[in-house]
């Protein structure tokens, strides 16, 4: 062993250092991936594994010809409708709530836990609770409706509704984080191009539409693409919630690789589904590292200052 | 100036309240229901004073074994967290202040995995676990969460940041990489492993989709699993439901709230985690 300059050490032992993590990488995460691929070839033998049978590219002729049940078109659609829900209305809301939270006086920052809080609260546990909020009968959503002076809704068992039931949960659960991420990037906002704009007479609004947003743009991409991300494999809120129904009418493309694959038992179309998903996922992260050139140092200087955002609290 | 913008705060205060309220009326409200006879929950409209039920808590707690329910989940977090906070700092380590062959190779892999849906993994890891016998273990529970990407990446970025002169100090009195890792760099990491450690053990907490695939019996599963099948048995008694949300999610809302500060630095490590 010897010492390379800036206190870099030589020695073998780094391989033993990286062998734990890289091998419960290999494999949970890197080999069950290329099995996917493998197994997205078979029509698989769930009882048996021995019994199945490799059917070249069957399954995602199924996929992309809109065979399956649901087909996959209308599967890709109701997830368009999640995820975009989810982008839109998350970013746009994120970003007013951070903006009315962002001076840090000691009520603004026990609102910033009270939004937070929702964010770190268990999937079922909160599903649970906005299931009871929605019960056509006695729930709390059907309060407002009657207050407005229409009919009860039956939010979760209405094909029309059940999926704008899951969107208002979801927000709930997730407005938080974006604010959160979003307090994050306005601490790195120049407090002197705003009150130049001031000086020079620019109001309220053209002071954030013309200085604070334009810095905010590495902000809000990342928030875009880590939102599309994880909306697209949200599960626990739609298996609780409406189990993918009433009919496939919540049956999002996260949704569809568990019935398909532990409800169906259609094992090698599941994997076909999985391997679309992971294309997607893989993807859009590759985009969110170009844009942000070079990707994590970036993570970091957005989030992982901690002084800052102290300091943000406290002014 | 600041006079004049007295009246702009207060009503930026009152609308931030609201909007803080909004966020928490679903959480006092199923405090309300927890407390609540049923007679005064079925009811419309609804009352919002609850007439301080308690039994239903008790009623809750018997009907199901929260206990091993808990004791499963401390376990399998802290195992995770052990785990985890072990590997990091080896990895982190080694990354950040040693020198071998490939290093920049292994670390692009190591960033690339996160790339990988923890949903699309359950089904290749499914039919790996039934193989393999793994199913209705604690091991696969805990071993495919006991490295984490954000971990690693954390604890690199923060052993950079420590200065060279530390670690040359040690050489000379003749430390080695071992006890350095751990007698040196981990003390000095404690904030960084806190963070990593209560991201790991809250994402062991709500962990969900995976236990419910990879076991079957109640004596091993964990939390929410627990409460899912609770909800199952009991769905429609929302008095006794309410309170078992009530008692499952409070420790780890608990817990949050006396470590926050460490928390807000690290949101990344939750996110896109299916678990």
């Amino acid at each position: 062993m010897r010492a390379t300059r800036r206190g870099t050490l030589r020695s073998p032992v780094a391989y033993l250092f990286v062998l734990p993590a890289l091998l419960i990488f290999l494999l949970f995460s890197i080999g069950p991936t290329v099995y996917t691929f493998a197994l997205s070839f078979f029509k698989w033998n769930k009882l048996n594994p021995a019994l199945s049978t490799y059917i070249g590219l069957q399954n995602y002729e199924t996929v992309f010809t809109g065979q399956g049940d649901p087909s996959f078109w209308s599967t890709v659609g109701i997830s368009l409708y999640f995820v975009v829900g989810m982008v839109v209305v998350g970013t746009a809301a994120g970003l007013v709530i951070a903006l009315l939270l962002q001076r840090g006086s000691r009520l603004l920052s026990a609102v910033r836990t009270m939004v937070f809080l929702p964010h770190v609260t268990p999937l079922v546990a909160t599903s649970l609770v906005w299931v009871w909020i929605f019960n056509p009968q006695f729930g709390l959503a059907n309060l407002v409706v009657h207050a407005t002076g229409h009919a009860n809704i039956d939010w979760l068992g209405d094909s029309d509704w059940a999926m704008p039931a899951v969107l208002v949960y979801s927000l709930w659960h997730e407005l938080g984080f974006v604010s959160i991420v979003f307090l994050g990037g306005l601490t790195t906002v120049s407090g002197e191009l705003s009150e130049a704009a001031k000086l020079d007479g620019a109001n309220a609004w053209q002071e954030f539409w013309y200085v604070t947003f334009p810095q905010l743009r590495p902000v809000l991409a990342l928030v875009l693409l880590v939102e599309s991300v994880t909306s697209l494999q949200a599960f626990t809120q739609f298996f609780v919630m409406t189990g993918g129904g009433p009919g496939y009418a919540t049956a999002t493309l996260g949704f569809q690789l568990y019935q398909q694959a532990f409800v169906f038992s259609n094992t090698g179309y599941a994997a076909a589904l999985a391997v679309v998903l992971f294309l997607v996922t893989a993807a859009l992260s590759i985009l969110q590292l170009r844009l942000q050139g070079g990707g994590f140092p970036s993570f970091r200087s957005l989030l992982l200052r901690p002084r800052q955002l102290r300091k943000a609290r406290t002014t | 100036m600041a006079r004049r913008n007295r009246p702009g705060r207060i009503v930026l205060g009152i609308v931030a309240l609201i909007v803080g309220l909004a966020f928490l009326a679903p959480l006092l409200w199923v405090l309300v229901t927890s407390l609540s006879s049923r007679g005064e929950v079925y009811r419309f409209p609804p009352s919002f004073w609850p007439d301080w039920h308690w039994s239903n808590y008790s009623q809750a707690w018997a009907a199901a074994p929260w206990i091993r329910y808990f004791l499963n989940t401390v376990f399998i977090g802290a195992c995770t967290v052990a785990l985890v906070l072990g590997t990091s700092v080896l990895a982190g380590f080694a990354f950040a202040r040693m020198r071998f062959a490939g290093r920049n190779v292994l670390f692009v892999i190591v960033l690339a995995v996160m790339m990988v849906p923890q949903t699309v993994l359950i089904i290749p890891n499914y039919v790996i676990a039934s193989r393999l016998h793994l199913l209705d273990t604690y091991l696969i529970q805990i071993l495919p969460f006991g490295a984490s990407v954000f971990g690693i990446f954390l604890l690199r970025q923060f052993f950079l940041s420590i200065p060279t002169e530390i670690f040359d100090a040690a050489q000379l009195d003749g430390a080695g990489p071992v006890r350095m890792a751990f007698q040196i760099a981990g003390p000095l990491a404690r904030p960084s492993l806190i963070l990593v450690g209560l991201n790991t053990f809250m994402g062991a907490w709500n962990s969900f989709v995976w236990p419910y695939i990879m076991t079957t019996k109640d004596s091993i599963r964990p939390i929410e699993v627990g409460l899912n099948s609770f909800y199952g048995v009991n769905g429609t008694d929302w008095t006794t439901l309410s309170a078992a949300v009530v008692f499952t999610t409070i420790p780890i809302v608990v817990l949050f709230l006396f470590l926050q500060k460490y928390f807000v630095t690290g949101l990344y490590s939750t996110q896109g985690a299916v678990r």
